[in-house]
């Protein structure tokens, strides 16, 4: 078998199909979008099926679900939550608020497009996406993980300091430590 | 009931108040900054209105002042008054009254990080609700929110077709939309 650089190792194969059958999400909701979760969660729609199911803390968790809108005063425990996350770690932006700003994208203290800030992996669309919705996205992760190209945490690392940049941009009190991976 | 409770007021406080009834139950008074403590504090202690429901701020920006209104509640005679104070708009200043009821102190905090006023005397952490906040108070009507957030935050191409709630409303019903809201309307 040819190992260069395209072609992927039996163990990662294994190794992300491992990854895509235990999802766990950090219980962490910051917008109006979190009240889905519970029915996702629970007997009628049952996440776990599909080895999804909650975390309680972030060096736990494998995903970071960002429910709805982001106010840049949880735009900094949000950064802090994700950077102590253990690799690999994905990011799924829930309701059109993450995408665009949704319905409050003239808002002072909301911010209006998440990639800006955080690498993410999936969109959800939907004002607020219903459970069938939520758990199409995570199949769609899942496929992503599958093929490999669940690739936002290497994207952060990369492009740290982009991300940085758009981050201090509206955090002008800076109180996060430097990373040097 | 609501007539006598105006009258007794006006009698005890003279021309430092004015009122009228506004309807079933309720009671409007215009004081000023200089009176409100003393009114606040007689209609609680000899009145028995001891429940401050709600205390907010208008900003009244035609007129160059912010109103402030307090409304507070009696259990007995089951009616609300509602005084307002009308501060200065390029200095606003108003008296504490956290004394009077505590909570208050936080309706307080949040006037004066959302519009700016300060409260003399009043002791309680600069930021609430806000953090690192550097602009002028967002509640304030001359803050203009999408300018900022446009500055602020990126923009996602695609919406450039949105419609304008209040032009299609206005379209539908035919009102008139009021010359001072033009201006600071989008
Ligand atoms: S997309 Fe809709 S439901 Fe979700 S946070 Fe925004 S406003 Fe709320």
């Amino acid at each position: 078998m040819v190992n260069d650089k395209e072609s992927r190792k039996i163990v990662d194969i294994i190794q992300d199909f491992a990854r895509k059958s235990s999802l766990f999400v950090l219980a962490y909701g910051t917008g109006c979008g979190a009240i889905e979760i519970p029915p996702t969660m629970t007997s009628r729609y049952d996440a776990e099926r599909f080895g999804i199911r909650g975390a309680a803390t972030p060096r736990q968790a494998d995903v970071l679900l960002i429910t709805g809108y982001l106010a840049t005063k949880s735009l900094k425990r949000v950064i802090r939550a994700y950077e102590q996350m253990q690799n690999p770690k994905y990011i799924i932006g829930f309701g059109s608020c993450t995408i665009n700003g949704g319905m409050y994208w003239d808002s002072y203290n909301t911010i209006n497009r998440l990639d800006m800030y955080m690498p993410v992996d999936v969109y959800i669309n939907g004002c607020m996406p219903r459970p069938e919705a939520v758990i199409a996205g995570f199949a769609k992760l899942q496929k992503l993980i599958q093929a490999g190209k669940a690739d936002g945490w290497e994207r952060y690392q990369n492009n740290l300091e982009f991300y940085r940049k758009n981050q201090k941009k509206i955090i002008h009190n800076w109180v996060m430590p430097d990373y040097n991976w | 009931m609501e007539q006598e409770l105006l009258d007794l007021l006006v009698e005890h406080f003279q021309d430092r108040i004015a009122g009228s009834v506004k309807s079933d139950k309720r009671v409007e008074i215009f004081t000023s900054t200089s009176a409100i403590e003393d009114v606040l504090m007689y209609a609680k202690n000899v009145l028995g209105y001891i429940h401050l429901v709600h205390f907010s701020c208008v900003d009244w920006i035609e007129e160059n002042e912010f109103e402030l209104m307090y409304a507070i509640f009696s259990p007995k005679s089951k009616i609300t008054i509602m005084s307002k104070v009308r501060v200065d708009r390029e200095n606003p200043v108003a008296p504490n009254i956290d004394y009077i009821w505590r909570h208050a102190n936080t309706f307080e905090r949040e006037i004066r990080e959302m519009f700016g006023i300060e409260f003399t005397g009043l002791i309680a952490e600069k930021e609430m609700i806000l953090e690192d906040w550097i602009e002028m108070p967002p509640m304030r009507r001359d803050f203009d929110t999408a300018e900022y957030a446009k500055k602020t935050f990126f923009d996602r191409p695609g919406r450039e077709d949105a419609q304008d709630v209040r032009e299609t409303i206005i379209k539908r019903t035919g009102e008139e939309l009021p010359e001072f809201s033009k201006k600071y309307s989008r």
